[in-house]
């Protein structure tokens, strides 16, 4: 990778490739929390969490252990409940929304412990995916009208061709339970991008994976940001990788976001080099 | 008749009696993953609201006391009768499926399941009580005009169209993408809320379809058995139902019909041939045990049961149709490690227009 990709582009630097991304909303910022904040007992997992993410961006969410990343995770994708505070998402605060809303309105996840339809195979892993399923509807999937079937063509193909693209096409048949850790990552990425997100939020994508896969990973990553505009919030330790993806990078501390820029800013930032990059 | 037909003739309107009864229960467990453990209480439920409805009114006279006594048809009797348990269930669902994690509910669903249980026992003006109902009328007795021995293989006959109904409905339920939707709840409640399934809603669906057979087969059980109290649908009945289904394969109807044979039919049969020792409960305890000890075997060396769940493989037809799309939107294109390190990646290639570093179309 050269050092003219995407990485070095300023933090609204999608814009500039944006031109390839079927008509650009008005609207920049796709997810906006402000003053987030969550207690466990007497802990205050997340204190004052207060960031924006661009449209079409790769974003990162750096932090040390403890730094309330998961939670705020959590509570944006609505597997938490916020205390107080706000999550802005595609202009409607979703704070309050069950998770299975959110993800319908265009926002998932993938999880830090990858997780899998164990006992389904690897194509109905992301036949589940898709959202507007007719026959999902009791009456309609019984009686199998022909409308259903063709949906489910249509599903069939897009997953064989998301198979494909992600190198599991020969696994189809599998089930997912027997897939390896690098491999049940990929489905995780291929099985959220079923669902046509407008902003995918990866837990720790590349923890426990080999750097060949990581690196195919974050292949993957950019393509699906610049060819199906969706747009990222990555949580990743690696920080080389997130240097290689990222066009802003939020780092968390104590529960709040203390810093926003490039990772070369953030080196250059007394406060993250004190909390979380330490000394050279 | 001769007896070994006659005894025969009724193992098999047994076995497919309880593999109705199974095949709802799947519904429930094999698709979705709800412990219920009051399956039996939907059961009763349904057989008593159908008995009522055919029965004549109670007379309190001769000691029997009971509710309804509308002397409906068999067909809106079993219907209604479905639909009570079914009702039950969606109260039940709706009440604690959504608050509580799986396995708090299976001690909600026992609970209620023992409720039911004390108040049809000790309610008696309900449904007569410990004593119970009988003289449940047959359907369809006197329209064909048949002789008792003719109408036994009838009723068999009647057994076996319900059996098959409900087995094809529960097939194509488990290949729709409403059953796919239910499997994935199944398999990780998070994952499905995260595609955006709507599980507290799929989940009581499954809840009360499961119930709804429950209905219909509780119905036909007590028309049969022609008697029926509660020390007929106690709580461990529920658990020859768990057992049949566990041993015959979750996820699998034709292996909860075989589950249903093996277990409630054949095991309890095989038992009464045992000669009898100690107090006569010995006997029954002793049926109980072996169930616990076959069902920790069964979960122990074969968790997936006799008949595995059936794997969904991609049609070869189906994948002749689409791979010329395939082919097309991707020429036999992989990433390689000479890509790995490329920024264009595999991705752009296909199917779009090339582009340079900056995205421009070319």
């Amino acid at each position: 990778m050269s050092s003219e990709t995407p990485m070095s582009q300023p933090s609204t630097g999608t814009t500039a490739r944006g031109a390839t991304v079927t008509a650009q909303p008005a609207n920049k910022i796709i997810l906006d929390t402000r003053n987030m904040m969550k207690s466990f007992g007497g802990l205050r997992a997340v204190d004052d969490c207060s960031f924006t993410v661009a449209r079409g961006s790769i974003t990162g969410l750096i932090g040390p252990n403890g730094a309330g990343k998961s939670t705020a995770a959590n509570m944006i994708t609505g597997f938490i409940r916020a205390d107080s505070g706000n999550i802005m998402f595609d202009g409607k605060d979703i704070a309050r929304m069950p998770v299975h809303t959110i993800a319908r309105r265009g926002l998932t996840r993938t999880f830090q412990i990858t997780r899998e339809l164990e006992r389904m195979t690897v194509t109905e892993n992301l036949m589940a995916a898709p959202h507007d399923q007719l026959g999902e509807s009791f009456w309609l999937g019984l009686l199998d009208l022909p409308a259903v079937r063709r949906q489910e063509d249509e599903f069939l193909q897009r997953a064989l061709q998301l198979l494909q693209d992600f190198d599991l096409y020969h696994l189809r048949d599998e089930y997912a339970g027997n897939l390896s850790g690098g491999q049940r990552r990929l489905l995780e990425l291929a099985r959220v991008v079923m669902t046509k997100p407008k902003l995918l939020l990866l837990d720790e994508p590349f923890a426990g994976i080999n750097p060949v896969l990581a690196s195919r990973l974050s292949d993957y990553i950019k393509v699906l940001c610049r060819e199906k505009g969706i747009t990222f919030l990555i949580i990743e330790h690696n920080l080389a990788m997130v240097e290689r993806l990222c066009h802003t990078v939020i780092v968390m501390a104590l529960g709040r976001t203390i810093a926003e820029g490039t990772m070369a800013e953030l080196r250059q930032n007394p406060a993250v080099v004190d909390a979380y990059l330490g000394e050279g | 008749m001769p007896t070994i037909v006659f005894y025969l003739l009724t193992l098999a309107v047994f076995g497919a009696i309880y593999g109705t009864l199974a095949m709802g229960l799947n519904i429930q467990w094999g698709y979705t993953g709800i412990l219920d453990f009051m399956y039996i209480a939907f059961v009763a439920l349904g057989g008593y609201v159908t008995s009522l409805l055919m029965l004549p009114p109670s007379q309190p006279a001769l000691g029997e006391t009971y509710v309804l006594g509308l002397n409906w048809p068999f067909i809106p009797a079993i219907i209604v009768g479905g639909l009570a348990a079914a009702l039950l269930a969606l109260i039940v669902g709706l009440l604690a499926l959504n608050r509580l994690r799986s396995d708090y509910f299976a001690i909600v669903t026992v609970a209620a399941s023992l409720v039911l249980y004390t108040i049809a026992g000790n309610d008696t003006p309900l449904v007569n009580g410990w004593d119970g109902i009988s003289g449940i009328p047959q359907p369809f007795q006197g329209a064909f005009n048949l002789d008792a021995n003719g109408y036994g293989f009838f009723f068999f006959g009647l057994c076996l169209v319900i059996l098959l109904i409900v087995y094809i409905f529960s097939e194509r339920l488990y290949r729709s993408p409403f059953g796919r939707a239910l499997r994935s709840v199944r398999e990780d409640e998070m994952v499905a809320q995260g595609l955006g399934k709507n599980v507290f809603s799929l989940r009581l669906k499954a809840f009360v379809i499961g119930a709804f057979i429950a209905g219909i087969g509780g119905s036909l059980l007590v028309i049969y058995v022609d008697a029926f109290n509660p020390s007929a649908w106690t709580t461990g009945e529920t658990f020859f139902l768990w057992a049949a289904l566990l041993l015959g394969g979750s996820a699998n109807n034709r292996g909860a019909m075989l589950g249903a044979l093996i277990v409630p039919v054949l095991f309890a049969e095989i038992t009464r041939f045992l000669p009898t020792f100690g107090s006569p409960q010995v006997v029954d305890a002793f049926r109980y045990i072996a169930i616990g000890v076959l069902l920790i075997l069964t979960v122990r060396f074969r968790p997936q049961g006799i008949i595995a769940e059936k794997r969904f493989r991609v049609r070869k037809s189906k994948l002749q149709k689409l791979q010329p799309a395939l082919a097309g939107a991707s020429p036999g294109v992989h990433i390689t490690d000479a890509d790995l390190e490329d920024d264009a990646g595999i991705l752009p290639a296909r199917g779009t227009p090339a582009q340079d570093e900056e995205g421009r179309t070319l």
